[in-house]
């Protein structure tokens, strides 16, 4: 349909991320917001931080999902409009990391919600993450 | 009679219930009361600690906190060696506090960024994360990683610095001391921040004493303690340098304390790697540690950190206690809260420098005649801020349009 | 006679109890026991009279039939006391030292949420650290306790209350 692939070419140009931190230690949240400043600058690519689900396309994740907050992390995924993507950025976030097995820790996002590309390093680095980024927007121009 | 203010409800509906990590009773605009409610990032580290051997125990400790991860292996693994009597070499003490006082800088410069963002000053952030950009190629040169920096193994350090990289990191310090006057330029001129920082979180010497407060936080209400010189641990007690203390009791206090920190960083690397000892960079340790008990004291970034450990003779410690200097401040920070103006509660928060995220805490917000809660989330409070003060003349607008046109 | 040995000596002085119960590890670290039945008058005398102004940390033991409890308590010189002391696991009072150190307060939650310590005197307050449903009577930091054992546990509400 015509509105779906302006829609899509709209998203594809600039998408609009939420970023949200799961119970990490900062680090990568760190390097998420290095890539927007000025040396790495991932707003040439047209990206842009948002504050609210309902106008995310693109949850990018911090962060082994404490049991504080995985009922948050689930309610943010659910308000936010179709289609939506979801990066989980660094090892945590992929797998628990070195968090795996603590009693407060569920483990990667995709324990909770439905992951569509996935950053490792610990920190993973502005570089890795901006990769992705762009990795993730490929896929979506290759997609019908 | 207060006004009433209508206070932007976030996107979780206010009958779920989330874990607010503040709650606040207003009267007006003004917080009568504040509730600080940690935990939402508890993993349970020290219980993961005691199925873990001392060496894993490293690396998982390190990643209690991405800003300050050396301080914590460090404090860690000076416990075990006193238990285990082990005499680090010197060369290793000279690395580790190299490490320590490169990740200081990081960490301020990273603050003053995070500092400018909350009160709108967004360019501030532009320039000192460009610049703290200079420290963390530094310390991946050295240590193979941004963060996380793998550096400690028990009875010393596992990396060593060559000349080429030392000559680096010189010229890396004569670059951001000459930044960081600039920076300490702004803070004593630029009248738009003094205005914004002066008289907010307001705590003097008095009560920084008696609720424990550590760190920047603490000497800029003229507490003058600092672990390095007090309780000095690696390579300090070879160093000469100033414990800086302000008494403005305030945000404005905190930034010059931060900032006079910095300096005091560049000459203290310069005096390591003059002097600087030939020798190894690690004696060898036993895997398992014999019985015994200690207690590790280091000056983070944010303060005192402090380590218990005790160990039973096997690989794996019995206990493991980490006392983070952010929770020896969160009494201060209820009290700065306590009278003052919502709009100020961005910046009085992230005076402390707090070592949990700034992404996503929800704020409760109750006026005191009406139970009913709404939940605001920190962007929405940063929001609300900096329009706050814009409509009482204090706007960051015209310093962006500055920076942005290359004011540095 | 070195700082630490001025503290043991004048410790045993004004509590005979004392007696072999200080130990001085290296500079700057003394460590000292004490049983409940004596603790708030050492503690006391530590915090008002001997200069121990700051209490850095307070750690929490499960030592088998009773839980441990060290008060860390520094000087501005930084010299640190370490005070330890004991109850028995199936009745773990003890008294908040807030009126003394108000910082004592989240540490003193602590030690209430993840080893069962029964804190009298703790004002009404938030728990810390453990999330709101985390199930009553589950100590993570006790030795016995399992990840496994909260898979079946009911979830509850609020904390542990104070007084």
């Amino acid at each position: 349909m015509l509105t779906e692939r302006i829609v899509r070419w709209a998203r594809i140009k600039s998408p609009w991320i939420l970023h949200f931190n799961t119970g990490a230690c900062n680090a990568c949240d760190i390097e998420i917001i290095a890539s927007l400043t000025p040396l790495y600058d991932v707003e040439r690519f047209g990206v842009l931080l948002k504050g609210t689900p309902r106008h995310a396309d693109v949850l990018v994740c911090s962060g082994p999902v404490t049991r504080q907050v995985k009922d948050r992390l689930v309610r943010i995924y659910e308000q936010m409009p179709q289609p939506k993507f979801v990066v989980a950025v660094g090892t945590c976030a992929c797998s628990g990391g070195v968090f795996q097995g603590c009693y407060n820790v569920e483990g990667g996002i995709d324990t909770v919600i439905p992951v569509s590309a996935y950053i490792p390093g610990c920190p993973a680095s502005p570089g890795a993450i901006i990769d992705g980024v762009v990795k993730l927007l490929g896929s979506l121009k290759q997609s019908k | 009679m207060a006004d009433v203010i209508r206070i932007p409800i976030g996107p979780q509906h206010p009958a779920l219930k989330e874990p607010a990590n503040f709650m606040l009773t207003l009267g007006g605009e003004k917080i009568l009361e504040a509730g600080v409610r940690l935990g939402y990032n508890h993993r349970g580290i020290e219980k993961a600690c005691e199925q873990r051997t001392y060496i894993q125990d490293l690396y998982l400790l390190e990643r209690i906190c991405g800003i300050c991860s050396h301080s914590h292996s460090t404090c860690f693994v000076q416990a075990v060696e006193e238990i285990a009597a082990l005499e680090v070499p010197k060369r290793a003490a000279y690395l580790r506090t190299l490490v320590a006082e490169l990740e200081r800088i990081h960490s301020h410069l990273l603050w003053l960024g995070v500092a400018g963002h909350e009160v709108g000053f967004d360019t501030l952030l532009m320039y000192t994360w460009r610049d703290r950009e200079v420290v963390m190629d530094l310390l991946a040169a050295l240590t193979g990683n941004r963060v996380n920096y793998g550096l400690n193994t028990i009875g010393g350090v596992r990396r060593d610095v060559t000349p080429e990289q030392k000559e680096k990191i010189l010229q890396g310090m004569d670059i951001l001391e000459e930044r960081t006057r600039y920076y300490i330029q702004i803070a004593t001129q630029e009248t738009t921040l003094i205005q914004r920082l002066s008289g907010v979180g307001l705590l003097n010497h008095e009560d920084a004493l008696r609720l424990g407060a550590v760190g920047p936080t603490a000497r800029a209400s003229a507490v003058d303690r600092d672990l390095r010189r007090d309780d000095p641990y690696a390579a300090y007690r070879e160093v000469s340098f100033k414990v800086i203390t302000d008494n403005h009791n305030d945000v404005y206090g905190r930034t010059l304390v931060r900032v006079g920190e910095l300096m005091e960083c560049y000459g203290i690397i310069r005096q390591l790697l003059k002097q600087m000892p030939d020798g190894p960079i690690a004696v060898k340790a036993p895997r398992k540690i014999p019985a015994g008990e200690a207690l590790s004291r280091y000056e983070a970034p944010r303060g005192e950190d402090v380590h218990y450990v005790k160990a039973d003779g096997t690989d794996k410690p019995e206990r493991v206690k980490v006392r983070a200097p952010t929770l020896a401040n969160v009494q201060v920070v209820a009290h700065m809260l306590k009278n003052r103006y919502l709009a100020d509660m961005p910046i009085i928060i992230a005076a402390i420098d707090p070592c949990f995220s700034c992404t996503d805490r929800l704020i409760s917000v109750a006026q005191a005649d009406d139970r009913r809660a709404d939940v605001m989330t920190w962007g929405q409070l940063r929001d609300y801020s900096i329009a706050w003060y814009r409509r009482r003349g204090v706007d960051f607008s015209g310093l962006n349009r500055t920076f942005r046109k290359g004011g540095a | 006679m070195t700082d630490e040995e001025t503290i043991q000596a004048e410790l045993v002085a004004r509590f005979p109890f004392m007696r072999d119960k200080v130990r001085v590890q290296r500079p700057r670290r003394v460590w000292a026991e004490v049983g409940q039945d004596h603790f708030a008058e050492v503690f006391g005398c530590l915090a008002r009279e001997m200069r121990f102004t700051m209490l850095s940390a307070i750690t929490g033991l499960d030592q088998g039939e009773t839980l441990g409890l060290i008060y860390h308590l520094a000087r501005e010189n930084g010299l640190v006391l370490s005070l330890a002391t004991g109850v028995p696991k199936a009745q773990p009072v003890v008294q908040t030292v807030t009126p003394l150190f108000a910082c004592a307060d989240v540490y003193e939650r602590e030690v209430a949420d993840l080893l069962g310590f029964q804190v009298q005197g703790l004002p009404q307050g938030p728990r810390y650290p453990l999330p709101d449903g985390w199930p009553a009577g589950q100590y993570p930091l006790r030795k016995d306790w399992k990840p496994e054992s909260l898979g079946d546990a009911k979830a509850e509400k609020g904390g542990p209350t104070s007084g």
